[in-house]
């Protein structure tokens, strides 16, 4: 099972290089015409954060790396490895269903999110589906009848 | 400062039959959610929001002032039904709350968490009426450095109350002002991490951000325990009221818990979580049988349900005047604002005191109609508490996704909420809290304009840059408050030293 110690280093390794990569990507900030000169530059603000940010993932990363006292040693992201591919699934589930209303338009995606975030929590009842497609109809008509969106 | 036709406006569109409808529907709709384990305020409020995009500012904030007031109560009654809490502001209720519901006495835990979450949410709007409009009437006054100071004491107060690692609370925060310096600079134009595409040049929009943080990463860790079911004993939900003898024994208890309500939700911070913490820690240390708590007794009901309801008045004061979120759930107010073209702050009570006024008219009102309407209705909403995460889960996302896109006609807002509700989710499984991070994002502009109109103000100079008595006030209000903890440790630690010598 993923260790909190573990994730917590990979993240914060992550989120340091994510504040180098930005902090040099503002550098090529750039001011239009005659503002360029008032003022604190346009990169001032965020280079601050990001260092301020990395700071705090360093501090994180030490307390995780080397004194172990960020206060949940031994505990795991996930309760168990069910829970952990059941979160993961609806995450995939979830990222599938913005993908087919892209390619294929809200319908689509409204009839198969619901079934498909079911099947990612592992569900076998046939009338949770049902309920589920039942509500998803409900919401498509409130919005287009009620509210006249137009997806 | 008092304005007698604004009131006059403020009653004629409270009173419009459309408004009380959706005070009505705001208080149902805040039961249900907030009985609904893991869905708290903060997700009630923004799944409404799209729907009030399409109403007048008066009547759709009061659809969601009712919606964030029944959804701290309703956490309550879940808490005190299942031993699960609704909300995180129920969790101090579950102990006495879920013991009393095992002896046979639900009816009674029920009736006391209601009485005391209106006594406290009435209290509070009470404070917020008198406190707001003296406090806008300062802030009007208020110039960058001030509100600069006002932020990072908000954003370090979260911090500290969000979590027990301040790094990993001040790396969040930091995180969510990072995010708000995308798109166009509004001082000089220049283009910030907007990468070639013309959607971002506004930079991250905060309604779907907001969402996703609060509804998509809760729908994502409650599809991890999606299969658990929830059995409970439904005899014992009629509610009893307390009865005068029981208030009057009670009302040093709502008294104080009313008021560290208030005080706590004015603070930025998590807002309800916290006050009922406190109000319970209190009302145990003052009492004769402290090892009482915890037994199922009334004082340990009505301490954490008046506070958790009084911090909504409170959380109100800083959003309304100085555009400070007073909780999460505020933060997400703040949206709804953005939405109806307000910009809530000192300048709004001067410029729209007719809708100041409707939303503390309304706020009254809401709190007396949840004593009714909640006498009534505990009894169908708390069955909602055996509805599967199955289904909630799939619901909750659709309603997201759909309302997202309702509000703006945008895919690519959809694709941001997906995105934050991804990194609040891993945030979350992290051990982070969401909380400064939604805090930061909501604070990042105020920030970002008020340190460089500071800076630029003060010229180079440091003295300059700190000659602002108001502003070193809250320095060193913020000083304390971070060195409270270290100090008040380091004293206690040498006090039970001492007691502990021969």
């Amino acid at each position: 099972m993923l260790t909190q110690r573990l994730a917590n280093i990979v993240f914060t390794v992550l989120v340091i290089i994510a504040c180098a990569y930005f902090a040099v990507v503002a550098q090529g900030f750039e001011a239009a015409g005659l503002l360029a000169s008032s003022g604190l530059p346009s990169r001032f603000f965020p280079q601050l954060l990001l260092g301020f940010t990395a700071l705090c993932a360093v501090a994180v990363l030490y307390a995780y790396a080397s004194k172990g006292e960020a206060g949940d040693e031994g505990q795991t992201v996930f309760g168990s490895s069910a829970e952990g591919r059941r979160g993961l699934l609806a995450l995939v589930a979830a990222v599938v269903s913005y993908i087919v209303w892209q390619n294929f338009g809200y319908i689509v995606m409204a009839v198969t999110s619901g079934p498909l975030l079911c099947l990612a929590m592992g569900v076998r009842n046939p009338v949770i589906y049902g309920v589920v497609l039942a509500l998803a109809a409900g919401v498509y008509l409130v919005f287009t009848q009620l509210l006249g969106t137009q997806f | 400062m008092f304005d007698a036709a604004a009131v006059g406006v403020a009653f004629a569109n409270l009173f419009d039959p459309f408004t009380m409808i959706l005070l009505v529907v705001g208080i149902l709709l805040g039961l249900v959610i907030g009985i609904l384990p893991g869905l708290g305020p903060p997700i009630a409020i923004a799944l409404a929001l799209p729907f009030t995009f399409y109403m007048e500012a008066v009547p759709s904030l009061i659809l969601l002032l009712a919606i964030y007031n029944a959804a701290i109560y309703g956490g309550s009654i879940s808490a005190i039904a299942v031993g699960i809490p609704g909300t995180g502001a129920a969790i101090a209720t579950v102990m006495d709350g879920h013991a009393m519901y095992k002896q046979g006495r639900g009816g009674e835990a029920l009736g006391l968490s209601l009485t005391g979450s209106i006594i406290g949410g009435l209290v509070s709007v009470v404070c917020l009426t008198f406190i707001a409009p003296v406090l806008a009437q300062v802030a009007i006054k208020f110039g960058p450095r001030e509100f600069l100071a006002i932020s990072i004491f908000g954003l370090v107060v979260v911090v500290r109350v969000a979590g027990a690692n301040l790094f990993k609370g001040l790396l969040v925060g930091g995180l969510g002002i990072f995010l708000t310096t995308w798109g166009l600079d509004e001082l000089n134009g220049a283009e910030r991490y907007t990468f070639g595409t013309y959607h971002l040049y506004e930079g991250i929009p905060l309604v779907p951000f907001l969402v996703g943080i609060f509804a998509v990463s809760e729908v994502l860790i409650g599809a991890e325990k999606a299969l658990k079911r929830i059995e409970f004993d439904k005899t014992s939900l009629t509610v009893r009221i307390p009865g005068l003898k029981t208030l009057s024994r009670l009302k040093g208890n709502l008294a104080r818990s009313s008021l560290l309500g208030t005080i706590i939700g004015i603070i930025p911070g998590e807002g309800a979580a916290v006050g009922a913490f406190f109000a319970y820690s209190e009302e145990k240390r003052r009492s004769k049988e402290p090892e009482k708590f915890g037994t199922g007794i009334p004082e340990g009901i009505v301490a954490p349900e008046t506070a958790n309801n009084a911090t909504v008045g409170g959380a109100l004061v800083p959003t309304l005047t100085l555009g400070v979120p007073g909780s999460p759930a505020a933060a997400v107010l703040l949206g709804a604002f953005l939405i109806q073209g307000l910009a809530p702050g000192p300048t709004l009570f001067d410029e729209r005191p007719d809708i100041m006024y409707s939303l503390f008219l309304g706020l009254f009102l809401i709190n007396i109609l949840l004593l009714f309407i909640g006498l009534f209705a505990i009894r169908f909403a708390a069955m909602l508490i055996k509805v599967p995460m199955t289904v909630i889960v799939p619901t909750v996302l659709l309603l997201s996704f759909t309302g997202i896109y309702a509000v703006s006609n945008s895919l690519f807002n959809v694709g941001v909420l997906l995105a934050a509700g991804v990194l609040g989710y891993v945030v979350r499984k992290l051990g982070y809290s969401i909380a400064p991070l939604s805090i930061g994002f909501v604070l990042g502009p105020i920030l970002e304009n008020s340190l460089r109109q500071s800076i630029t103000i003060a010229d180079g100079s440091t003295a300059e840059f700190f000659n602002t008595p108001i502003g070193l006030g809250i320095y060193a209000a913020l000083a304390l408050t971070i060195l409270w903890g270290p100090i008040s440790t380091r004293v206690g630690g040498r006090t039970a030293g001492k007691a502990e010598d021969p």
